[in-house]
């Protein structure tokens, strides 16, 4: 899927960009791309840094693992089969919520890495990938710090006013996404 | 308020692995280290995906696709400065921003297109690219339905945020 998709966008993005701007322009957009990356890649660097060595330590305590257990149940639920990754499913979807993407992104990686430990078709997605994918697509948040400061920062006299329009609108998102994950992995 | 809880939390996990007995120093040190091989392994699929998406937007391929789209869709309801973005989303946060500020610009951050924009920027997920990477960290290939689920929720998200903005700031 995410070939295709990809192969089609490439295809389609190369051909356009070279014929309307020239080939030059396509390749420096592609350079640029790339580069971008690599920056963000730095900067994401620090954070995860940060996040993955508090992790480190809350592990260590035995913290994962007590979360883990107590939340077993309606986690299992949720994301059937998850396992051993429930604590670092929560500390992602924790992170989510209060809009700390960059705290969320090396939690949920841990989370896939636990889940596919134990996945017996290594390049197959488990259920609870997916829903945990879904969920993670859907950004429940409780509070969209980010975008409360963008809208500070426009000049907003109310800037905090998205909060229960995002709150409604990301939790119908996710309720249906939940929905039909559950519907779907029935029955396939 | 809010905002202190996050640090005050992290002193005091230190705090309980102190009283654990946990060599904190070393467990924070072997954490932090596993961020370089994580580092390592997501930036080709960033830049995969960073790479069709500076492509898409500054070659215009997706301002054809939206002046394409926005017709047909604004009859649907969907108001059409908001199209752009909702198309966008999807596929890069920072160029769904750009339209979200030009509509900040226009029509004011508080009027209910403003309110609508920042909405819908909120409450959906750059989802080509978390899927790229939380599945391709991991080696996954077959995503099964992930993909259509997340583009439907996005879907409604889109539709939920202008609905509900409608409704309390109309």
């Amino acid at each position: 899927m995410m070939s295709w998709i990809w192969s089609i966008l490439f295809f389609a993005g190369t051909v356009w960009t070279t014929f309307s701007s020239g080939g030059d322009f396509a390749l420096n957009a592609m350079m640029a791309g790339a580069q971008k990356a690599v920056t963000l890649c730095i900067s994401l660097g620090g954070a995860y840094m940060l996040w993955m060595g508090l992790l480190g330590i809350a592990k260590e305590a035995g913290l994962i693992a007590a979360l883990s257990k107590k939340l077993r149940r309606p986690c299992e639920w949720l994301f059937p089969g998850a396992g051993e990754a429930t604590g670092a499913i929560t500390l992602n979807i924790a992170a989510n919520m209060l809009g700390m993407g960059n705290a969320a992104t090396p939690f949920g990686l841990e989370a896939m890495r636990l889940m596919q430990k134990n996945n017996k078709d290594k390049r197959r997605a488990t259920d609870a990938m997916c829903v945990f994918l879904a969920v993670n697509a859907s950004a429940l948040e409780l509070i969209p710090t980010t975008m409360i400061g963008l809208r500070g920062a426009a000049g907003s006299a109310q800037p905090s006013a998205i909060v229960i329009t995002t709150l409604i609108s990301s939790g119908l998102a996710t309720i249906v996404a939940i929905f039909l994950c559950r519907l779907l992995a029935r029955e396939s | 308020m809010s905002a202190a809880v996050i640090p005050l939390l992290a002193a005091a996990v230190v705090v309980y692995a102190l009283y654990k007995k946990v060599n904190v120093y070393d467990a924070f040190v072997n954490g932090a280290k596993e961020s370089l091989p994580l580092i390592a392994r997501i930036l080709p699929y960033m830049a995969a995906m960073l790479i069709v998406i500076e492509l898409l937007n500054t070659g215009g391929m997706m301002d054809m696709i939206t002046n394409l789209l926005s017709g047909p869709l604004s009859r649907l309801g969907l108001p059409a400065e908001l199209l752009p973005m909702a198309l966008l989303r999807p596929f890069s946060g920072s160029a769904a921003m750009a339209f979200v500020s030009d509509i900040f610009d226009k029509n004011g951050v508080d009027s209910v297109l403003g309110m609508a924009a920042s909405t819908m920027m909120g409450s959906s997920e750059t989802i080509f690219y978390t899927l790229a990477l939380y599945f391709g960290c991991v080696g996954i290939q077959k995503t099964r339905f992930t993909l259509p689920v997340a583009l439907i929720a996005s879907l409604v998200s889109v539709i939920a945020s202008i609905w509900i903005c409608n409704l309390m700031f109309g």
